[in-house]
């Protein structure tokens, strides 16, 4: 076969020239460590966007006009339960200072009591009083500071600037994508230090405590527990190595593994520098993830080799014989892992794209690692007298527990075990049909209930009659279209019909401000408070509300209406949308167009419905990908639905566990279930291609399993464990979302690999009728 | 006067680039009545007028065309109602019959205790709003509003004239118009529709018919509406509610928390200082004779002395206050964001 004649031309090649194979994977290593050295952790907000979606569309059409969706809040909260005194004005006002001159903050949106745009107006008997809420002649004595509070309340910012209990205060900016200092995109995780260093540290004090939340706090919070990430790795890799020890029982077969899965990490990182990525805070468990399947990889390498010196073999026929056994199943694997994770390129958001690539890259550099370079270097090892006896006496128990297995592919076992997994099955796919898409949680479901971040958003909500979960529908209509009856009425309506929305918790629009300003007009009473009917008194009423409050642009042709929300989580956010939707579409026309959304809530909808659109393709693409692979190494429909149906399963049983554990699918999960596929996919490759000669030469089916347990059972079962073992330590992590990832993952090692020690010989039973 | 002021305010306005980009067109758009939508927060939306119709059947109004009915003050039902006008006023002459009145000059009428309600009159054309609505019985009514509008009816509603008192007009107003009729009769009926001030509130009390509205306008008549007598100005502020005690006192409550006391039926009257400096929108009185003030902010004040002494109990969530019953020993008040039942410490 040409295949063949293949692998045993590059193997001569490969193996008579180990040294010249070495000193190049020195230099690349060496190479590569230098560059992996300069990866960063990157988290621009634009990555977590769809950037095709019609929401966004929208969003980045009015971008300039209105600002984006990247903001944060600010609460400042005195501790004696009113903020009406000297201290807390002064610190308040230097804080807005130290927000306005941050970089990165667009200046003019900044809003708090202290922004000139803050202004009040009120009715006096001979028309209107009017000015800043904190006047220039501002003192901070008693009378200074009634006079504030009462401006403050005749301004209606209670509940946006001021808590609805006055206990807190309120500074909100808004987040350029591009530092105007530097012109580079902005440094998400720099600015959230700078928030965490200049703003927190600097006014938190006994009497002043300091609330932070928004996207950009939300990453910055997020990348600092994903330091400790790291030392989760330490652990995971120190189990590892102990028990890679314990299975081989030689050092240099436990160090050689293990060292060329990191050099594959090393190797996946340097070349993303070299690429120019950095890695995102949420694809910070990929390098696990590589290292994971390339221990998985060597020790199928170790066990063969380790089984050939005890048969007699010197090191280098040992390894040069395992390469070419496993060349084949060991690259089909991992081809089908990279061109599955290369799958999730379809989805168009960034940081999902980002992780196809890092993934892919990973597992592709493991064929190098770990089919190549881990052989060539195994076949220098010297193995002592006393391993080769070691490895050599039968063990007996083994043997038996072996072949107790092997009943498995025996008609009668298999028939329960298909029973049973049909059960699962049909019970699996119907909780994940439950699945939820999006947040499920209100707060940042990455990080714990208990986190400072999640318990800031839970005061500012709780306090405030605001927060960042708000969507914007821009009405977008004619020139000067805030000077028409009709088109404000219908924005009028829109507002209202939205406001009546379960988990909308208020609305405001320039028709809503306008008519409160109506009423002012009308000697501040509320029974004129109404959209005038006349041009004229239109104009008057809605004049008076200046762009940078955002409520229309310069010519008012576009006037969002701002929704909040309640929560960000997904059922509300789509029961949103879709009235909003309906409502638009009945009380729009040609002219005047209510179109979907920006604001923080219109970009999470906009991603939920990517993801949403996303989950079913990708999962077609991932399996036919590795059908295709299947196909082509195997050339059997059989040996290749024997592989797939586990798998398959377990995909479906990990989403039904995600419904459990209630993990919505949102960008940072949904590449889970693809990369679970990735890790099951080796396990039951490399128990097939043993059998699948022997089969195919006709040999019975329990003693080619028998055969196949025998040959790579051990490894197999081994892998499966160690792996989950040390993801398994995550669930102590500071990140929630980490924490999620090792109960996913530990599941999907322990599983998958039952799945292709249990299941797949059962499938067999019945797919190879003849050599029962 | 007022509107003067408004064009002042108008001018400062102008300088905006807006409003520059606005004044090309100024035709009124033609409205058609929509009926009101039913939602959830029709009870929490802004109210300006709540009655008893019967023993323990209230109704209350408000924006968008929202008319609520309840039997405990509490659980409130949207009625449907065809039009999506702020309302202001509603009035039952019985457990059956009952008028609503609004923007654009909106008249309202139900026959089935509120549940259903069918236009008498819509003319959003006009732009202004009536602001009360009284009926003597099932046929004979009037509604009155801004700038001076003025509606009669004499078979329950199935036409409404419209009225113009000349005596209703400031005694300068009146040589002006007399004057005008003489040398411009087109003049003179297009300077009508807007000489007057804003009518904010009829009452009947006994014999008499009071009006209180803008600029500290008080109206009485004594022929049920045939003819008027404004009285000489003592306050040139807005008024918006007038309240004749049952010991026969005649309250007005207006702008910035000016209540005027006269015991001598309008003669003369007696500035009652208040705790309080917001706008007051109502006075109502419970049947133990005690005085109840509603206003802007939150503004609640109670008097059991007829009105001469009055205590703060405004409500600490600040919402505007637009009018109100006392029943037993709580107060129902319907504010700018719905209803809301409270008791009222009057141990105070």
């Amino acid at each position: 076969m040409s295949m063949n004649w293949l692998v045993n031309k590059f193997e001569y090649s490969l193996f008579r020239h180990r040294l010249v194979v070495l000193v190049l994977f020195a230099v690349a290593t060496l190479v590569l460590l230098w560059r992996a050295t300069d990866i960063k952790l990157d988290a621009a907000f634009s990555k977590n966007i769809p950037l095709k979606h019609e929401y966004m569309q929208t969003y980045l059409k009015h971008e300039q006009d209105f600002g984006g969706a990247n903001n944060i809040l600010i609460a400042m909260c005195d501790a004696s339960g009113d903020i009406f005194n000297a201290n807390f004005f002064d610190s308040l006002r230097r804080a807005h200072d130290d927000v306005v001159y941050t970089p990165g903050v667009e200046r003019v949106l900044v809003k708090s009591l202290f922004s000139p745009s803050t202004r009040f107006i009120e009715v006096v008997e001979d028309g209107f009083a009017g000015g800043p809420v904190i006047p220039a002649d501002f003192t901070p004595d008693a009378e200074g500071l009634a006079r504030v509070k009462e401006n403050a309340e005749k301004a209606g910012v209670i509940g946006r600037m001021v808590a609805d209990d006055y206990s807190c205060a309120m500074i909100t900016a808004s987040l350029l994508e591009y530092d105007p200092e530097t012109n580079l995109p902005l440094d998400t995780i720099a600015f959230a230090g700078k928030l965490e260093n200049d703003i927190r540290a600097k006014y938190q004090t006994e009497q002043v405590s300091v609330h932070i939340i928004g996207f950009a706090k939300m990453v910055g919070d997020v990348a600092e527990g994903a330091k400790g990430v790291v030392a989760f790795f330490g652990v995971a890799i120190v189990i590892t190595t102990f028990m890679v020890f314990l299975f081989c029982r030689s050092v240099m077969l436990t160090v050689l593994p293990i060292a060329c899965s990191l050099i594959a990490v090393v190797w996946q990182m340097g070349l993303l520098t070299v690429l120019g990525f950095g890695i995102d805070p949420m694809s910070i468990l990929v390098p696990f993830l590589v290292f994971a399947i390339g221990v998985s990889h060597g020790v199928q390498m170790i066990n063969s080799t380790g089984k050939r010196v005890a048969a007699g073999m010197n090191a280098k026929t040992a390894a040069q014989a395992s390469f070419r056994k496993l060349l084949i199943p060991g690259g089909v694997a991992l081809l089908s892992d990279t061109v599955g994770f290369l799958t999730l390129l379809i989805i168009e958001i960034g940081v999902i794209r980002e992780l196809a690539i890092t993934a892919s890259l990973g597992v592709a550099v493991i064929i190098l690692t770990n089919l190549i370079l881990l052989p060539v270097l195994m076949s220098f090892v010297r193995f002592s007298k006393a391993y080769q006896e070691r490895v050599a006496k039968p063990n007996v128990a083994a043997d038996k527990a072996w072949y107790a297995l092997s009943a498995f592919a025996t008609r009668r076992y298999a028939a329960v075990i298909l029973a049973c997994t049909a059960l699962l099955f049909a019970y699996g796919y119907w909780q994940s049909q439950q699945l939820k898409i999006g947040d499920l949680h209100a707060g940042a479901p990455a990080l714990h209930e208990d986190s400072r971040y999640n318990q800031d958003t839970f005061l500012i909500t709780d306090r405030f009659a605001i927060s960042v979960d708000y969507i914007n529908v821009m009405v977008e209509s004619i020139p000067s279209a805030c000077t028409h009856h009709d088109i404000m009425d219908r924005i009028d309506q829109f507002q209202w019909l939205m406001e009546n929305v379960p988990g909308v918790q208020s609305a405001v629009s320039l028709p809503s401000v306008s008519k409160v300003i109506n009423a002012a007009y009308n000697e501040g009473n509320a029974k004129w408070r109404v959209l005038p009917r006349n041009a004229q008194s239109l104009v008057q009423a809605s004049s008076r509300v200046e762009t940078s409050t955002g409520l229309l642009n310069a010519d008012c042709s576009v006037m969002p209406v701002m929704i909040f929300l309640e929560d960000h989580k997904a059922e509300t956010i789509e029961r949103v949308v879709a009235a909003a939707k309906q409502h638009g579409a009945e009380l729009g026309d040609a002219d005047t167009r209510f179109m979907l959304a920006t604001g923080p809530a219109g970009v999470m909808a906009a991603t939920n419905e990517a993801v949403s659109a996303a989950q079913q393709p990708m999962m077609w693409y991932v399996y036919a990908a590795v059908i295709l692979l299947c196909l082509l190494s195997f050339r059997s429909v059989r040996a290749t639905a024997a592989v797939i149906i586990p798998l398959y399963v377990v995909s479906v049983l990990a989403t039904a566990l995600m419904t459990k554990l209630q993990i919505g699918l949102t960008v940072s999960t949904l590449p889970v279930i693809a990369l679970g596929v990735g890790i099951g996919v080796d396990y039951g490759i490399y128990i097939l291609s043993t059998m699948s000669q022997q089969l195919r030469d006709g040999m019975p089916l329990r003693q080619a399993y028998f055969e196949a347990l025998k040959e790579r059972g051990s490894a197999v079962l081994f892998t499966g464990i160690t792996l989950a073992i040390g993801v398994s330590t995550w669930v102590f992590s500071a990140l929630k979302f980490q924490v999620d990832m090792g109960i996913l993952l530990t599941f999907m090692f322990i599983v998958n690999m039952l799945g292709a020690i249990v299941v797949l010989p059962a499938l067999a039973a019945f797919f190879w009728r003849k050599n029962n | 006067m007022h509107k003067y002021l408004l064009a002042g305010c108008l001018s400062a306005l102008a300088l905006t680039p807006l409003a520059a980009a606005m004044t090309e067109q100024s035709a009124l758009p033609p409205g058609e009545a929509k009926p009101a939508f039913m939602v959830p927060l029709a009870a929490k939306s802004l109210l300006t007028d709540v009655v008893e119709i019967t023993n323990g059947q209230f109704a209350a109004v408000g924006d968008r065309g929202h008319i609520l009915l309840s039997q405990d003050g509490t659980n409130w039902q949207q009625a449907q109602v065809p039009v999506q006008s702020l309302l202001t006023s509603v009035y039952f002459t019985d457990a059956d019959y009952g008028w609503a009145v609004g923007h654009d000059a909106t008249i309202l009428h139900s026959q089935d205790g509120g549940k259903t309600w069918q236009i008498q009159q819509f003319l959003p054309e006009t732009d202004k709003p009536l602001m009360d609505v009284y009926f003597f019985d099932r046929q004979r009514g009037m509604a009155v509003g801004a700038y001076g509008m003025f509606f009669t009816t004499n078979d329950g509603g199935n036409t409404w004239d419209k009225a113009f008192y000349l005596s209703l007009a400031s005694v300068d107003d009146q040589e002006f118009l007399a004057e005008l009729e003489e040398t411009d009769p087109e003049g003179y009926l297009l300077e009508r529709e807007s000489v007057l001030p804003h009518f904010n509130r009829l009452i009947v009390a006994g014999q008499q018919i009071l009006m209180v509205g803008e600029a500290g306008f008080v109206a009485i008549s004594e022929d049920a509406g045939e003819s008027w007598r404004r009285l000489e100005e003592f306050y040139n502020g807005s008024l918006f509610d007038i309240h004749r005690t049952q010991a026969g006192t005649l309250l007005v409550a207006g702008l910035r928390g000016n209540l005027f006391r006269s015991t001598d039926n309008g003669e003369s009257w007696q500035d009652i200082a208040l705790p309080v400096s917001a706008t007051l929108n109502s006075i109502f009185e419970d049947d133990s004779g005690k005085l109840y003030l509603a206003g802007n902010a939150g503004a609640l004040l109670l008097s059991e002395d007829d009105g001469l002494n009055f205590v703060d109990q405004s409500q600490a969530d600040g919402r505007a206050v637009l009018n109100g019953l006392a029943i037993a020993e709580q107060v129902l008040l319907v504010t700018e964001a719905g209803v809301k039942l409270t008791t009222i410490n009057k141990s105070e």
